[in-house]
């Protein structure tokens, strides 16, 4: 069995009366080390399949089974655990605590964990080192660049070996130069650690650093295909 | 997450919010003052209480009389008196008994020239002291003997000159020194018909001292001599036999009064509702201690109501804070749980961050009450009035009074204020979708 297997997902809202189909039965199955790209343009329904992913949104219908366990059916508290054990989320905005230094904020999932500061500030230095902050660490996010900002996201997302990484638009707040450099790190820190890392966006250039390209078109799959340029290298 | 992590996020949100921190904070303090400096100077005017009670008398007696009890009810004689001595709340019970008017006299002086006819007591001397009399003159024994007499403080002036018929007293405010002294010989008469053929038996007793006068002790300590009960009893019994008095087998010697020392002033009215249960009529410091408590505890309550009602305002302020506080948070609180932070965990921040400022504000509350009750009582009399002043100068010398119980009891009351004033926000922060949140622009 593949580590995400995602069954017959619908989702749909409400808006007054019109009801307004996200995702339409939607079925895929992730393995684990895959580097995937859910591609598509904005209101294609993206988002929502990410969002139900990890467990932020339920869909209306179908289910969705990591390790072979329905997050659909999990209770808040239950949902908070799994993603403290096996999520990592790297966001559009960055999302970092403003009152904290880059490595607190890098040590933050750790500490929810209940991990002690020595301990958990030795993982988030290193974690630092690997995304080349070491010497930022001190610095509180507004001291930092957009690039940098993101890079400190992206550690705190690797940085407690989640089993799953989500990017939700990784990039869409930085310029090209930065976004390769970002691209590059998030990607190597998913190979060298084995981990899954699914990215969704809007960009073409994003998509190429996937193994493997779902293409999403009003709420259905299009396409599901190895990235061929990645096949190429 | 661990608590001093939890601990150092909640300080720090805090931290990153001062002024109004400061702010909400200011609005406990101001409470917190109003509540501690109205009920120290609610104490200030208990204790004032208080101590004028006390200087009324001793506020655990309770005086059961004997008179006016028909025979079907229980009688003030030596089985009530055991029963009385079994209540938990008395400690020590002394019944007086006096023979018949003109049953015995005391002789004093040069032949007993010098005769008493007035008041004598039948009581426990031993417990005298214990019930608080107090000698003027002379000391009192180790151990005590059945000829001791003790003089109650003007009884040496009710001995009168029996060789006169005139101008045989001398009356204790004249200033002249009574005929006796305790030095002479004394010697208590029992006395017999005057067609008797026997002669009237006497016994020599011993004057151990003299009493201090105090209005608040019964039996009398100014116009009474107090002799050994037991003696007493005897001689009651010798009187009636001289006499040719008979007694019922089953009758018991009834007693003038009985004196019962509670335990606490606060068991008084319970003891003396019990007593009067039997029948018995009652006098006790009861009816006065109890309408002027309860007025001290009037202003108390008027004046805790008025400090309550500040302190309820600055909850207002705390939930006010913490509301906006979400508000601006409402990402950060998103973040986290999108991070794997627990529920319960963001539950337990927010508590902290209320009830710290509920803390900080109680901390400098007391702080502060603690500096204002120093100036009221140092400062004070411009301030609270002179009429005040006499009745509070008189008995503690001061107005407020911060007991340590009142400074933790205001320091707990202030942080489970701002505790109960985090609930509802702390409730609506965890509640807040993960989703939402971080859709929301920064």
């Amino acid at each position: 069995m593949a580590q995400i297997e995602i069954k017959d997902i619908r989702k749909v809202y409400r808006v007054d009366t019109e009801k307004i189909v996200a995702l339409n039965r939607i079925n895929l199955s992730i393995e684990q080390g895959e580097i995937c790209c859910i591609f598509g343009t904005s209101g294609s329904g993206k988002s929502t399949l990410l969002n139900i992913l990890a467990g932020l949104e339920k869909p209306s219908h179908g289910s969705v089974l990591i390790d072979g366990h329905d997050i659909c059916k999990m209770s808040e508290k239950k949902l908070a655990l799994f993603r403290q054990k096996n999520v990592g989320f790297v966001f559009q905005s960055y999302n970092l605590m403003s009152t904290l230094t880059a490595l607190e904020n890098v040590a933050l999932p750790l500490q929810f964990r209940g991990m002690d500061k020595k301990k958990r500030n030795k993982y988030a230095m290193e974690m630092l080192k690997s995304v080349g902050l070491k010497e930022r660490m001190k610095h509180t996010p507004n001291q930092m660049s957009g690039g940098q900002q993101q890079r400190v996201g992206i550690a705190r997302a690797f940085v407690a070996r989640p089993k799953i990484v989500f990017a939700d638009e990784p990039t869409g707040n930085l310029d090209s130069k930065t976004t390769k450099e970002v691209m590059e790190i998030m990607i190597h820190l998913a190979r060298k650690h084995h981990e899954t890392l699914i990215i969704v966006s809007h960009d073409r250039d994003i998509a190429k650093y996937a193994d493997r390209i779902i293409y999403i078109i009003d709420g259905n799959i299009k396409s599901d295909e190895p990235n061929e340029s990645v096949l190429k290298n | 997450m661990k608590f001093r992590d939890k601990l150092s996020m909640c300080l720090g949100n805090l931290y990153k919010r001062k002024v109004r921190t400061l702010l909400t904070t200011i609005g406990v303090v101001v409470g917190t003052c109003a509540i501690v400096i109205t009920v120290s100077l609610g104490i200030g005017m208990q204790m004032a209480t208080d101590q004028a009670l006390a200087s009324m008398g001793d506020l655990t007696l309770i005086t059961v009389y004997g008179y006016g009890i028909s025979s079907d009810q229980t009688q003030l004689d030596e089985n009530f008196f055991q029963t009385v001595k079994e209540n938990e709340h008395v400690v020590a019970a002394m019944p007086s008994i006096s023979p018949e008017w003109g049953s015995m006299k005391i002789t004093g002086g040069n032949n007993g020239r010098y005769v008493y006819e007035s008041t004598i007591n039948g009581v426990f001397m031993e417990d005298l002291e214990a019930m608080g009399y107090t000698l003027r003159e002379g000391e009192w024994p180790e151990t005590f003997t059945d000829d001791m007499i003790l003089m109650g403080t003007n009884s040496l002036y009710d001995f009168y000159d029996s060789k006169k018929t005139t101008n045989n007293y001398i009356s204790s405010w004249s200033g002249k020194d009574p005929f006796v002294n305790l030095d002479d010989r004394f010697e208590l008469m029992i006395t017999v018909p005057e067609d008797s053929t026997k002669k009237a038996p006497t016994y020599r007793v011993q004057p151990i001292g003299i009493m201090e006068e105090n209005y608040n002790l019964q039996p009398s300590s100014s116009y009474s001599i107090f002799i050994s009960y037991n003696a007493m009893k005897e001689w009651i019994t010798e009187y009636k036999r001289l006499n040719g008095i008979k007694v019922d087998r089953n009758e018991t010697l009834k007693f003038n009064s009985l004196v019962v020392k509670c335990d606490d002033m606060n068991n008084v009215a319970e003891v003396e509702e019990w007593i009067q249960s039997f029948g018995f009529d009652t006098y006790s410091m009861e009816t006065i201690r109890k309408p002027l408590q309860d007025q001290a505890r009037q202003e108390q309550l008027t004046l805790g109501a008025l400090g309550a009602i500040s302190l309820l305002v600055a909850a207002i302020g705390i939930t006010n804070t913490m509301i906006m506080s979400i508000y601006e948070r409402t990402r950060e609180i998103g973040v986290m749980k999108v991070l794997g932070c627990k529920i319960n965990d963001i539950r337990q921040v927010f508590l902290m961050e209320a009830a710290a400022i509920g803390f900080m504000g109680g901390l400098f509350g007391v702080l502060i009450s603690e500096g204002v009750s120093f100036a009221i009582n140092h400062f004070g009399s411009g301030v609270t009035g002179e009429s005040w002043e006499i009745v509070s100068g008189m008995a503690t010398g001061s107005t407020s009074v911060i007991p340590w119980w009142l400074v933790v009891a205001a320091l707990i009351f202030a942080t489970l204020v701002g505790l109960v004033s985090g609930i509802g926000p702390a409730n609506r922060a965890v509640k807040i979708s993960a989703l939402t949140a971080i859709k929301q622009d920064s």
